[in-house]
């Protein structure tokens, strides 16, 4: 269960839809194995999507335990073929992405989420979060759609260098 | 390889970019970070580019000069000295927002109030309105700055309205950190 790098832009299986996974193996469960590992050894990191780590399947982690913006919070929450399926409200906030170093941007999303998808055993599971932790999931979600944040930025002036100084 | 600092400057219209960018690509410069906007109905570019081994900046604010001639540009091209900024600057990000009656020193207030609290600016736009019958013309900016660790907002936001030069003028903090998702 190794910690694997992140692969950043523009590396293309970042632009590419991930492919929906039949059946959960072990195979699928080693791959989630690592997105847990990979996502908790950056201490700043609150979820990660296969793609990010160079895999084509669709199943991300989101872990926002602690994050002061979060109200919703599941804990762990290992999802392999998320959907979202309702969405309600919009805010504005400022996004960077593990995969777009060194840049960030201002993103409207909504404010709480329904995502539906499979646990690591296969059983379906419905999660329903708002605030941070539904920015966390749809970020990840679109990831899985080979989204990434700066696909979502609306405003001209709304991309800033992340670092000041190099 | 010379990193060079080139703006160029003229009466917005179509074709500008395009005209500036071709020259820089034909003579094999690569751009880096760039800032472009209209400013009173001028086109304003500010653009970081790497230039090849040998580039001479005289010759190349020369060319820009002659192979845009039809664009009646301002342009200067100067060489740039990279090792300077090589601090990490800690803090944390901000939007400030400043609004008043128009009048002349509003920018060097806020900058050197700003500057004495060892605030660093990162990012600045300013208009001013036209105004109306009733009320003058309407100064407003916007910045995005980088506090210092351990200085709240709100003690920057005081010391930017406070004393008599500060009349009439709001000032608002809003965060501006990114979540890392």
């Amino acid at each position: 269960m190794p910690v694997r790098p992140v692969l950043q832009l523009p590396e293309p299986v970042l632009q590419r839809p991930t492919t929906p996974v039949d059946a959960i193996d072990d195979g699928v469960r080693a791959l989630l194995d690592d997105l847990v590992d990979t996502m908790l050894a950056s201490p700043a990191c609150v979820g990660l999507a296969a793609n990010q780590i160079g895999d084509g399947r669709r199943a991300c982690v989101v872990d926002v335990t602690g994050h002061r913006k979060a109200r919703s919070c599941h804990g762990l929450i290992v999802l392999v073929n998320p959907v979202i399926v309702a969405t309600a409200g919009d805010e504005l906030a400022r996004e960077g992405c593990m995969s777009v170093p060194d840049l960030t941007g201002d993103v409207a999303r909504a404010t709480s989420v329904v995502v539906r998808g499979t646990d690591r055993e296969g059983a379906e599971v419905e999660i329903e979060a708002d605030a941070f932790e539904a920015r966390a999931l749809l970020h990840e979600v679109d990831h899985l759609d080979g989204m990434v944040f700066l696909d979502r930025v609306e405003s001209h002036a709304a991309v800033f260098r992340r670092k000041v100084y190099r | 390889m010379p990193t060079l600092a080139i703006t160029a400057i003229g009466i917005d219209r179509p074709g500008i970019v395009a005209a500036v960018t071709r020259v820089l690509l034909d003579h094999g410069c690569n751009l880096e970070d760039t800032a472009m906007s209209i400013l009173r109905g001028q086109f304003a570019m500010v653009l970081v580019v790497d230039a090849p081994a040998g580039t001479d900046a005289a010759a190349l604010e020369a060319a820009l000069g002659s192979e845009t001639a039809e664009l009646d540009l301002t342009a200067s091209v100067r060489e740039l000295h990279a090792s300077a900024a090589t601090a990490t600057a800690e803090g944390s990000r901000w939007t400030v927002v400043v609004y008043g009656p128009d009048h002349p020193g509003i920018v060097h207030l806020v900058a050197a109030r700003l500057a004495a609290a060892n605030v660093n600016i990162l990012d600045v736009t300013t208009r001013v309105t036209e105004g109306s019958a009733t009320a003058g013309s309407l100064y407003s900016m916007v910045m995005e700055v980088l506090l210092p660790p351990g200085l709240e907002p709100d003690a920057v936001e005081a010391a930017l309205t406070s004393g008599p030069e500060a009349e009439g003028l709001t000032c608002r903090l809003h965060p501006a950190d990114a979540d890392v998702l």
